[in-house]
């Protein structure tokens, strides 16, 4: 009360509107207004929110953040190994096969569905494979607008030729028969049944953790229509009512009560012990009752509220990083320290670039002049100024598009053939050697980018650092949907985007070039070359070994020399924990570690 | 009367309707389909997704579909439900349209109203003073004050507000007086806690417009051929202000306050933004940045009816204490 002391006239205020406020008065340990028995996780989501907790209708992190608190897959990330493995979630061990066609799966017995009103007498009844069989059947049925389709394209025995059929049925008037049969899909009984894939995809097993392919139960979505994507039947770990989702605002998850055995990991990396991340082995999950989860659009009041200790934890703006962390030793500052406050620094498996149209009449194609406007481009841009400039020196600068920590990934991040480093002079030559000398006979160039963020100054930049060899750029500002229109209506000329690996193995960043997935699909470049795509082809089938990561990055040099694009750029996201939130190891790759989160409210006093 | 009510009634349709289509067309100027499918679309998903949001149809018949739903009610589960409302978000699956802005209209109006109420109490209050003591230090000290306020950007307000007026007040009191973000409207003192702070932002940001109009129209009829009447039958000064000349000014006063009422609704964006409230104006922003056109275009209908139908009430209420205004 040092203030009432100092400014009597705001005392008195305070005074006479105290009785009206103090929301939660004397429950200073739990912010958020549980009692102090529950354990209450108060986390961030740095947007206005999911747009759906249909599992197959999401399309954003923030979806399937907020779908992995309901949902479950058949296999999940080890949270704690990195690089990343998998382990069976709703399996009772990982699938098997003996030719890499038919894969045997076997589900854990006793798995429950939420209690909820679809199911008779209101109780959850057990999952069994029925359940896996409709819930990827839905990713076909073009009611759910195939947004997911791309996973499952091309992969399963007969589902192709499923999804045709019943869209005939559909365009007809018909109803989508989801009994119908799939070759690939064979049961065995309730809990054990096969699938059979077109062809050996090693990727197949990347797939399975996604959360489009969450297990949902069809009383479900049979009783709540178009509003299931707003009333979440799952197995996992929490459950959500539906007006525990406020619009723009907040949701709130509870501990579902049977949720079935699941225990904290037995294996770790060295560096967790020191953070104490092995310290609850084998306990059995989830550890809090419940998580009140706060939409942010803007990040000052983020920030403030993480300070505040209203936030567990939350991602460091980029615009508070020198508040929280000394520019060159990247370590937290002493009065952030002083409070028990933790940092993680999470590498994400970025892949963020600079693009050309390869069907672009000026700077696409494959002629040697084509090429050289491009490298020219490639060598007159600074990375380097860039993540200095906006990113506080934290990215990491690489060549090729296969991000840090995956096979393919060139040592230190520099491979044989290198755009990274700008070189003026050299860029100049490649001018003169594309017939444009000093950019004289270049048309203005047209870039396409996004409005938000700081995005706009970084175009002001590379405008700049091409006008060094006369190259001129007329940026083109965009929101969201407007550059990714333009995009995939392959209007862009340049462009800038990224790519967030949806898994983590090269070939998902490397199908990005693949011909057949040109705009609107992942190839948002439209490189087209034959002799990629039949390696491509070829390592679709093949397990990590030496000669896959050497085709790899015969791959990455491919299209470096090409130049398709300028870049490469990973972001590294930091974290900073309260030191009340234990067993937090964070990470963009795979979202359902809220279930391993537990609380420590002793650590608040502190 | 009823005949000139009619006749204002019947002009503003086709300016309604013109608002709403040109709406409509402005937002399809941009395609918001590959926005949705994200990074991995196909031409198969568009087809899908361009049928399932109804963008298949001429713009006419989406017209149609639209205006024709704000004028009528279905029957769901028994209960007759207004069409327009029925609609789906699209960004925000499975939520039809008026559910969403019907729960996002009280939050929007429990800072609006206040904040309005508050500001024109003030700025009536300052500029009456100002305009009694014209010319004089009271006066000037006010007007700079004024000019102050205004000459700062909201964002500013908002983010010292943030910081100075939540977060390091609530560290210094050991509690939570003011959020720094959020609303609950279920927690005894709510108001207080999450509305008080930014309706003392934002009528801090308006005083300073409101008062500088108030004080011109106090000056203005300062000057009138009552007022000179007044003071030559020896009225007092203060009779002359607060008597004679408060009660004419108050027509162009109420004609500003009602002006602004449709505003109220739509709440205020920034504001919204950064405390963290579900109102209006947050939904509208992210209609408008996802493309959400059926949340965009209902927000919009809402917001260009009740515009129009203030403009009505207001060209009544001057027919009413005007009769010239008729004969035009």
């Amino acid at each position: 009360m040092k203030l009432s002391a100092r400014s009597p006239l705001l005392a008195v205020v305070l005074c006479l509107l105290a009785p009206f406020s103090f929301a939660d008065p004397g429950t200073t340990a739990d912010p958020g207004g549980g009692s102090q028995k529950e354990k209450v996780l108060h986390l961030p989501m740095r947007s206005a929110g999911p747009g759906s907790l249909d599992p197959i209708l999401g399309s954003t992190v923030y979806d399937t953040r907020s779908c992995n608190y309901v949902y479950e897959t058949l296999l999940q990330y080890k949270y704690l190994k990195r690089p990343y493995e998998l382990e069976p979630l709703l399996l009772e061990a990982m699938p098997t096969t003996e030719d890499g066609l038919t894969w045997n799966f076997e589900l854990k017995k006793g798995v429950l569905f939420h209690d909820d009103e679809c199911f008779p007498g209101g109780v959850g009844r057990e999952l069994v494979t029925d359940d896996v069989f409709y819930s990827w059947r839905r990713i076909v049925d073009p009611a759910y607008e195939l947004k997911s389709w791309w996973l499952l394209k091309e992969l399963i025995e007969g589902l192709d030729e499923y999804k045709e059929e019943q869209g005939k049925r559909v365009e007809a008037g018909g109803a989508f028969d989801y009994s119908a049969p799939i070759a690939g899909f064979k049961k065995v009984d309730d809990h054990r049944f096969q699938i059979v894939l077109r062809e050996p995809v090693y990727r197949f097993m990347w797939i399975l953790p996604m959360a489009k392919l969450s297990i949902v139960p069809r009383e479900a979505v049979e009783k709540y229509g178009t509003g299931f994507s707003r009333h979440p039947v799952g197995t996992g770990p929490f459950l959500m009512k539906e007006d525990d989702w406020v619009t723009n605002q907040s949701m709130v998850f509870t501990k579902n009560p049977k949720y079935h055995p699941d225990f904290y990991p037995t294996e770790w990396m060295p560096e967790d012990e020191e953070l104490g991340l092995h310290e609850a082995a084998g306990k059995r999950l989830p550890f809090v009752d419940r998580v009140e989860v706060t939409f942010f659009v803007q990040e000052n009041p983020m920030w403030l509220e993480f300070q505040a200790g209203k936030l567990d934890y939350t991602q460091v703006p980029a615009e508070n990083y020198l508040e929280a962390f000394h520019k060159r030793s990247q370590r937290l500052k002493k009065e952030f320290a002083e409070k028990g406050v933790v940092s993680h620094a999470v590498p994400l498996l970025d892949f963020i670039f600079r693009a050309f149209n390869m069907e672009d009449p000026l700077v696409g194609g494959f002629e040697p002049k084509q090429r050289a406007l491009r490298q020219a481009i490639a060598m007159a841009t600074d990375l380097y100024e860039f993540n200095s400039s906006f990113y506080n020196g934290i990215n990491v600068i690489y060549d090729g598009m296969i991000p840090p920590g995956m096979d393919g990934y060139p040592e230190d991040g520099k491979g044989p053939i290198t755009w990274a480093e700008a070189d003026l002079e050299r860029a100049r030559e490649l001018m003169v050697e594309a017939g444009y000398p000093n950019g004289e006979g270049l048309p203005v160039i047209d870039y396409y980018t996004s409005l938000s963020g700081n995005i706009p100054e970084q175009a002001e930049l590379f405008k700049r650092q091409l006008a060094q060899i006369g190259v001129q750029l007329n940026l083109r500002l965009q929101n969201f949907a407007q550059l990714i229109e333009a995009v995939d209506k392959k209007k862009a000329t340049m462009f800038s985007f990224s790519w967030s690996s949806d898994y983590p193995d090269a070939e998902n960043n490397l199908a990005l070039f693949y011909g057949p997935n040109e705009a609107p699909g992942s190839n948002h470049f439209n490189y087209k070359r034959a002799e990629y795509d039949r390696l491509y082809e070829q390592i679709l089938p093949m397990v990590p070994s030496p000669e896959r990561t050497k085709l790899l990055e015969k791959m990455r040099d491919m299209v470096m020399a090409d130049t398709p694009y300028i870049g490469s750029m990973a972001r590294t996201r930091f974290y900073v924990i309260n030191p009340w939130l234990k067993n937090y190891k964070p990470d963009e790759t795979f979202y359902n570690w809220v279930k391993y989160m537990d609380l420590d409210e002793s650590a608040r006093d502190l | 009367m009823w005949a000139y009510i009619l006749r204002r009634v019947l002009y503003n349709i086709p300016v309604y309707l013109g608002i709403i289509f040109l709406l409509m067309a402005a937002l399809r100027v941009n395609d918001p389909i590959w926005g949705y499918l994200g990074k991995n679309a196909s031409h198969e998903a568009y087809a899908a997704m361009e049928k399932s949001m109804g963008l298949d149809q001429p713009l006419l018949v989406q017209f149609w579909d639209f205006t024709s739903g704000l004028v009528t009610f279905e029957e769901v589960d028994g209960v007759s439900r207004w069409k327009a409302g029925l609609a789906e978000s699209w960004s925000d699956k499975g939520r039809p349209v008026g559910d969403l802005v019907g729960d996002a209209v009280w939050p929007s109006l429990s800072i609006t109203v206040p904040a309005l109420v508050l500001t024109s109490l003030i700025s009536i209050t300052i500029a009456i003073l100002s305009a009694y003591y014209r010319g004089r230090l009271p006066d000037k000290v006010m007007m700079v004050s004024a000019v102050l306020g205004m000459s700062i950007s909201f964002l500013v307000y908002i983010i010292f507000g943030q910081y100075w007026g939540a977060y390091v007040l609530n560290e210094r009191i050991g509690g939570e007086f003011f959020a720094i973000q959020g609303y609950k409207s279920d927690e005894p003192g709510w108001w207080v806690t999450y509305c008080l702070l930014p309706v003392l932002i934002s009528t801090i940001v308006t005083m300073g417009y409101d008062t500088r109009f108030y004080r011109a129209v106090m000056v203005e009829e300062t000057g009138r051929d009552y007022i000179t009447t007044a003071r030559a039958k020896g009225a007092t000064k203060r009779k002359i202000m607060f008597v004679h000349m408060l009660k004419n000014a108050m027509i162009p006063i109420i004609t500003r306050i009602m002006i602004t009422l449709p505003f109220l609704v739509m709440g205020s964006l920034l504001l919204e933004v950064y405390f963290g409230i579900p109102g209006m104006g947050r939904a509208l922003l992210q209609a408008i940045t996802t493309l959400d056109f059926p949340v965009a275009q209902l927000l919009v209908a809402l917001f260009a009816g009740l515009f129009l139908l203030t403009v009505i009430l207001t060209d009544v209420f001057y027919a009413l204490v005007d009769p010239r205004v008729r004969l035009q």
